[in-house]
């Protein structure tokens, strides 16, 4: 049986790895995952600098989901690399580093500082562009195409891959632009901009008043949106957006995906990657399937 | 984990009691767990409890009924399964031989400092508020393990009329500050006001916080507490904080 998934030059021994933000810098959760049995670690979001992130309250639960402002909370890149990636690089497992900033100079200077270290490279692109008014990269077109640009030739050796959200004005056409630049992969879904009020003090519930909603809830808009990006792209896509059990990594598979991540469920259960690597396995073998590859994007319809 | 008892203690307020296995870690005083239903996705994340009791059978959470969490744990019966994550957090340090230990509990709160004085000997004073008497639990209980039992209400219908922090500042002017370390829980009305207090009479005190927590092991970033330090994590620096560090 094979469950290795190629995602540019970066091989993965299974097609499961973690959702930036919801595993820490990995040793979080090594008293409950033998990180050498993930096909990937996707680490939190990293910034030039160290960031405090939002003021609390942070997260908020909601129907199969939940919302949150974190505001990017992170160690920053200096001690990022001095102190969790060395850490890291003792298991046999690939590393993705999720990097978010506040410029296009900012992104490439993370993604310079990175190249080679790691084995690849996830560029969080629903940041405030602080040069064009606060306006997110992802919001347009033309300044995601010359922010990924950018990125992309500063990098010579680690995949480089494009998280894609969901509030951009079309992902499927976001996805092609990515495509066209030569990026090696988008992942997709980021979380979806949500709020929540306290009726009876009239105010939010978060304190930066919107946040990111993940979970359960999202699952089904993630599935469409990978199905209609598959069908538009020739690159592999990381599916990602409320996958808790193995058959949820499957439906996204179907639908177009090459690897998936977990997020939110690992807050539900911190074993929960490891019971997906062997649910999917059980799945291939009922089904008679040997090469996981084979079920990419084998949605009948 | 298997539901051996549920019991309503009022209204609002329950005991829930669960089997220990040898694959759970037992708990220190202050130390918390997440307890999940194993019942679907909605509610979806773990409610985070402190350890009320226990022995090396089982253990309990005092829990009150504020949201669909909470409501669904009160309606586990012998038999059920909750799903347990835990023990999480730093503990409330032992009490110095040298200072008296003063417990301050507010409300639902008291769960946590009754473990201290459980499970740490010393010669406490409890001070012992809620809103009105009959959401003030458990007092008989207390009173053998206690020095001096204070109770306040809002209403006046026990004890001192007021909170906790307007007996507790009556109390201090009385105690020599460098006698007296406070242990403390409760909402953020009192613990606020309390760690200023604390700090105006130079008093040693630990305070068990509380916050919106999603994975419990420091990963999310979802409890953070603004700090001298910066923003440290309720489920991994806390729940107990050292008033310096505040």
């Amino acid at each position: 049986m094979n469950l290795e998934v190629k995602i540019g030059n970066m091989i993965m021994k299974n097609p499961v790895t973690t959702a930036s933000g919801t595993f820490g810098y990995g040793r979080e959760y090594t008293e409950f995952v033998d990180l050498n049995l993930l096909g990937a670690v996707t680490v939190k979001g990293i910034s030039l600098e160290p960031r405090e992130g939002n003021p609390p309250p942070r997260i908020y639960e909601t129907p199969c989901g939940m919302i949150n402002s974190i505001g990017l909370q992170n160690v920053g890149l200096k001690n990022f690399i001095d102190e969790k990636l060395p850490y890291l690089k003792g298991f046999d497992t690939r590393i993705i580093v999720n990097i978010l900033g506040n410029t296009i100079d900012e992104y490439c200077e993370l993604s310079s500082a990175l190249d080679g270290k790691v084995d690849a490279i996830e560029l969080n692109v629903s940041c405030p562009n602080v040069k064009k008014g606060g306006v997110f990269f992802s919001s347009h077109n033309e300044m995601l195409r010359t922010l990924i640009k950018e990125v992309r030739a500063t990098i010579k050796r680690s995949t480089l891959i494009v998280k894609l959200s969901p509030a951009s004005a079309d992902i499927v056409i976001q996805a092609r632009i990515c495509e066209e630049v030569g990026i090696e992969a988008v992942s997709m879904i980021n979380t979806i901009p949500a709020m929540a009020i306290d009726i009876h003090t009239r105010r939010p519930r978060l304190s930066n008043i919107t946040g990111g909603l993940s979970g359960p809830a999202i699952r089904p808009i993630g599935v469409r949106m990978v199905w209609e990006t598959h069908r538009a792209i020739n690159i592999p896509i990381i599916a990602m957006g409320g996958i808790v059990t193995a058959e949820d990594a499957i439906e996204y598979i179907l639908a177009g995906a090459t690897a998936i991540a977990i997020g939110t469920a690992n807050f539900v259960n911190p074993t929960v990657t490891l019971d997906i690597i062997e649910g999917i396995r059980k799945y291939m073998l009922i089904h008679d399937v040997d090469d996981i590859n084979s079920l990419i994007g084998g949605l009948i319809c | 984990m298997e539901v051996i008892d549920n019991r309503e203690i009022t209204d609002r307020v329950f005991i829930l009691r669960l089997r220990l296995t040898e694959s759970v870690l037992k708990p220190e005083p202050g130390q918390f767990y997440l307890l999940r239903p194993d019942t679907g996705y909605d509610p979806l994340l773990g409610r985070p409890f402190s350890a009320f009791r226990w022995n090396s059978d089982w253990i309990e959470f005092l829990i009150r009924k504020t949201g669909r969490g909470t409501a669904l744990l009160s309606k586990f019966r012998p038999g059920d399964h909750i799903r347990l994550l835990g023990p999480l957090g730093r503990t409330f340090p032992s009490p110095s031989p040298h200072k008296t230990p003063v417990l301050l509990a507010g409300g639902i709160g008291m769960a946590s400092v009754y473990s201290l004085l459980l499970n740490r000997k010393g010669d406490y004073i409890f001070i012992y508020g809620a809103k009105s008497a009959p959401e003030l639990l458990l007092t008989e209980d207390i009173k053998p393990l206690v020095r001096e039992l204070y109770l306040c209400t809002d209403d006046g219908s026990m004890g001192f009329q007021g909170n906790v922090i307007e007996f507790f500042k009556k109390f201090v002017k009385e105690a020599p500050s460098h006698s007296i370390v406070v242990y403390a829980c409760g909402p953020r009305e009192m613990t606020e006001p309390l760690m200023k207090l604390l700090r105006t009479y130079n008093i040693e005190g630990y305070i068990s916080l509380e916050e919106r927590m999603a994975c419990g092991l420091g990963a999310c970033m979802g409890c953070a507490k603004h700090t001298k330090r910066g923003m440290k994590r309720v489920c991994m620096e806390g729940p107990v904080f050292n008033i310096e560090e505040l």
